[in-house]
């Protein structure tokens, strides 16, 4: 009887606890902004979580948006679809009036459907699978480019500048890494290179030397991989560790220093695709000079930590711009808006893809990236 | 490349993974042995020897020694870290295990699985959420014809088989070995016969967790990289390495992991891409799946009347 009356005390102590929570200080406008914060590919989640902050100091040292104080509620999706649904619901609840991100495009994908019923406006940074603006939504945007020019931009990489025909294309089964490998397969097979190996391996796994074993019974010259840095640096270095001869090709998931500090020896060589550098972007500047003030100790200012910040401008930008947090009007004001951002001029199309979108090569010289293909134009 | 060299590739890929298998699953089975206690949290010691191991060597070769002696080196990063994750098993033990030994099966499993992700979160907030890096220490391999074996699976499946030998003889000659297995068959009977029932089941702790602490380190150094859950997928694996060749029997434990090794390896080599790697673990898990359908104990749970 003591423990039943100790617990109904309890109970209702809780509800109280929680109420004394529920009324904040002061009234904010509030955006969500998701990634994998933690967990293998944390070092990415930590990029946008520092362009998405930078941005929000810079707008409330000048005041915040409307009069109020603009909050950034973090969302952790851990790269997982499941859980990406899971903060898309926790945003909606909060009452976010617009989202960057997430960063995968199999997380990005299923969020939407989330945020588009209510809806919001979302922006991704790095969601490169076409499928993301394919499917008829209005609400969804993406500052970075798509599958299909970098698989492209990808194949004609290989076949015409390395000159290489024998490629193995390896995939993590992911929205974005297999999606990546399919539409670089399919620029191969426009160049008349049919892929001399193709497998998913499983994310996650540590041990991938049998089946790079069994490609090198195919003796490719190329290994290409669609997927994101941890993979990236098992296979780069179990290859290496096989003997296998390759050149190892990737995409922007493997756009990080991490790769080169994982894979060691073995990323050396190595040509990933990318955006040009943002170093030689005049409108980029700025924001790199405030990355490196507040982040002195950070040793690079990371690949989409820009994205993440230019996406949130945009979001407040547009908040600013239609003086509402109402999702349509700024869902139709970021459409027909171009911005001035730190990536140069941006507007989307109807889709919400960005109209320029260029993919360039860069490869692994002593230990850091370096462009080393210019833009075709 | 011949298709014998073909195959003795992947043998030597599957042997190299299996041997760690093994070492994570003798601790599951140890204890299960003794106790017949599943340690959820095993593989969570496993992923600390790991952490343990690349904090040493960081602060190893600071002090220079891991270029001037690398054998000396790693001598000191083993003995470090297994020390350290025998604490922690017979702190675990302690704690978390010891005052449920009255209380239904139940209680513990569950004990066990919150102990797994207590620690887990612990080593996430403390090391942080990021990927940690081993440094490069063996490089280089021997090149057999085609074959190619790395210095680094030499050293994973020398340790390995060398530690388990010496489990072996530890079990089978010494007096505490003697006392583990009296206990593993009947703990009332050992009790009466004046063995220190509490004791035996904190060495039992203390050895899984220091060959756990092994494991760690080799697949550390193997793969290059640790992350907080890396000890969960190795704990599932290595709990299927025991179950399949019998939980609560050492050899038992050993074949499993050997054998789930192999099976891997030879999923993802020789079923057509692209389904080898994607389909590997199916087709190891089928195999248990038949395995204890014939054998419900497990390859070697009937054959041998000992537990341990």
């Amino acid at each position: 009887m003591r423990k039943f009356l100790f617990l109904v005390l309890m109970a209702t102590l809780i509800p109280g606890l929680m109420a004394a929570n529920a009324y904040p200080a002061e009234e904010t406008i509030k955006l969500g902004l998701a990634g994998p914060l933690t967990g293998d590919q944390g070092a990415f989640g930590e990029q946008l979580k520092n362009g998405g902050t930078i941005a929000m100091e810079e707008w409330n040292e000048k005041g915040g948006v409307l009069g109020k104080k603009i909050e950034i509620i973090w969302g952790d999706d851990q790269h997982d679809p499941k859980q990406a649904v899971a903060v898309a619901n926790k945003f909606v609840n909060e009452g976010v009036v617009g989202v960057i991100g997430h960063f995968n495009s199999s997380c990005s994908i299923p969020a939407s459907t989330v945020y588009t019923k209510v809806p919001i406006p979302q922006i991704t940074p790095a969601s490169t699978n076409p499928q993301f603006t394919e499917r008829g939504l209005r609400n969804v945007f993406r500052v970075c480019g798509r599958d299909d020019q970098q698989g492209a931009v990808a194949a004609d990489f290989i076949v015409n500048t390395l000159k290489k025909t024998r490629v193995a294309v390896f995939h993590d089964k992911t929205t974005y890494g297999q999606g990546l490998a399919d539409e670089t397969v399919k620029g191969l097979k426009k160049l008349g290179v049919e892929p001399v190996f193709y497998t998913g391996i499983v994310q996650g796994d540590k041990d991938y030397t049998a089946v790079l074993t069994a490609a090198k019974q195919k003796n490719p010259e190329v290994l290409y991989f669609g997927g994101i840095h941890p993979e990236a640096i098992l296979l780069a270095k179990q290859s290496k560790d096989l003997g296998l001869n390759t050149i190892f090709v990737s995409g922007d998931g493997v756009f990080i220093q991490e790769f080169i500090d994982g894979a060691g020896p073995a990323a050396e060589g190595a040509y990933i695709s990318f955006t040009p550098d943002q170093e030689k972007i005049p409108e980029a500047q700025p924001f790199i000079k405030k990355f490196r003030q507040k982040f002195p100790q950070a040793k690079e200012v990371g690949a989409y930590t820009i994205y993440s910040y230019v996406a949130t401008n945009i979001l407040l930008e547009a908040i600013k711009g239609t003086n509402s947090t109402d999702g349509n009007k700024l869902i139709d004001y970021i459409h027909k808006t171009k911005f001035n951002t730190a990536l140069g001029p941006i507007q989307f199309d109807e889709k919400g893809d960005v109209l320029e979108s260029p993919y360039v090569f860069w490869q692994v010289k002593n230990g850091k990236f370096v462009q080393v293909q210019e833009l075709k134009k | 490349m011949s298709f014998l060299e073909y195959i003795i590739q992947q043998l030597i890929n599957g042997l190299t993974i299996g041997a760690v298998y093994a070492l994570i699953a003798l601790g599951y089975t140890m204890v299960y042995g003794i106790i017949e206690l599943i340690n959820f949290a095993h593989g969570e010691i496993y992923m600390i020897g790991a952490y343990i191991g690349i904090i040493t060597l960081g602060v190893l070769s600071a002090q220079g020694l891991t270029q001037s002696s690398l054998a000396l080196a790693m001598g000191i990063v083993l003995v470090v870290s297994m020390v350290y994750c025998a604490a922690y098993g017979f702190t675990m033990e302690r704690i978390a295990y010891r005052p449920l030994r009255q209380a239904p099966r139940l209680s513990p499993l569950i004990t066990a699985l919150g102990m797994s992700i207590f620690l887990q979160n612990y080593v996430m907030l403390t090391q942080g959420a990021r990927d940690k890096f081993f440094p490069p220490l063996f490089t280089g391999g021997i090149n057999i014809d085609e074959v190619r074996i790395s210095y680094i699976q030499v050293f994973i499946m020398g340790i390995s088989v060398l530690l388990m030998i010496a489990l072996q003889l530890f079990i089978k000659n010494t007096r505490l070995g003697k006392a583990m297995r009296a206990t593993a068959q009947d703990k009332k009977m050992a009790s009466l016969v004046g063995i220190n029932i509490d004791r035996v089941i904190s060495i039992t702790f203390i050895i899984g967790s220091s060959l756990a602490a092994v494991a760690g380190i080799m697949v550390g150094m193997y793969y290059g990289l640790v992350n907080f859950y890396i000890g969960y997928v190795a704990g599932l694996k290595a709990f299927t390495a025991a179950v399949l060749g019998g939980i609560g029997n050492i050899a038992g434990a050993m074949l499993g992991g050997f054998l789930l090794g192999l099976l891997e390896a030879f999923a993802a080599g020789f079923i057509p891409p692209p389904h080898g790697a994607q389909y590997k673990d199916v087709f190891a898990f089928t195999i248990l799946v038949l395995v204890l359908i014939f054998r419900p104990s497990g390859l070697l749970g009937e054959q041998v009347a000992e537990k341990i």
